[in-house]
């Protein structure tokens, strides 16, 4: 796996967990009544990893994140059984099946957001 | 939705080794049978939200949970450590007993929520701890699970 697809994949985790636990109910309930999680104090420490990872991206990938982040929630999407599960539309044949394409930071050619192979 | 669907015995390790939280939360992803880069993921995903706050939730149990694009379904494990293991926590004891839950950050069927609560449920119920503690097979363990209707 591409080391910035790795930050980049931590970054969009971060993110699924902070809004689970901004929406009220749901995921937040549930950390604060199960496992009495400090959720201020935890969407605070949340913010500071996604700043401290989003430090880690290279400036091109930082810049295409940014982008892609202002308009849509999820820039990387699993691709499984070569279908990119962003746009639901097949990935190229030659970025599905070549290895050592798939070891480097691809995107999708429909919903350009980042591809995460799923074996 | 009963949480029985979600186990089979390959995912119930009843003999962890670990002495650590980072130990046990290694042994617990690796019953899940991923490869070695999301496995390194996801524990990073794991103690991050372990240092948001203890997953331990008192009685011996505790549910490390996450959600991870590592993941393309929800995916469960249960381990004991019979010795125990500190946890942080929230009634301060050891702990022995641990659900892992992960899930994708989106699921079609919505059910990370749901399982982590019956989980929850499921660790409060009278004798569970003691139960758990009896337990020599990972068949005895489903069948728990299926006993107390969850």
């Amino acid at each position: 796996m591409h080391p910035q697809l790795e930050v980049l994949l931590q970054i969009q985790d971060l993110k699924a967990q902070k809004r689970e636990l901004e929406e009220a109910g749901g995921g937040r309930q549930v950390q604060e009544e199960q496992f009495k999680l400090d959720v201020p104090a935890a969407l605070e420490a949340l913010d500071g990893k996604i700043e401290e990872l989003e430090g880690d991206l290279d400036p091109p990938v930082r810049r295409r994140y940014e982008r892609m982040a202002s308009g849509i929630t999820r820039v990387v999407a699993p691709a499984i059984n070569g279908t990119c599960y962003g746009c639901f539309v097949s990935v190229a044949t030659s970025v599905a099946s070549d290895r050592s394409e798939r070891n480097s930071l691809r995107s999708c050619d429909n919903c350009g957001r980042f591809l995460y192979f799923v074996s | 939705m009963v949480l029985r669907e979600f186990f089979d015995k390959d995912v119930v390790a009843l003999d962890l080794q670990g002495d650590s939280k980072d130990e046990i939360l290694k042994e617990l992803i690796a019953l899940l049978a991923l490869d070695e880069k999301s496995e390194g993921i996801l524990f990073k995903m794991l103690k991050r939200r372990e240092n948001l706050g203890s997953t331990g939730i008192g009685r011996g149990i505790a549910i490390p949970h996450c959600r991870s694009l590592v993941v393309n379904r929800l995916r469960i494990a249960f381990g004991r450590r019979k010795a125990g293991v500190e946890f942080k926590a929230i009634d301060d004891h050891p702990v022995h007993y641990f659900f892992l839950i992960v899930a994708p950050p989106l699921e079609v069927s919505n059910q990370y929520l749901p399982v982590l609560g019956k989980i929850a449920q499921f660790a409060k119920e009278p004798q569970v701890p003691e139960r758990l503690a009896k337990l020599e097979t990972p068949e005895e363990f489903l069948a728990l699970l299926e006993e107390k209707s969850v």
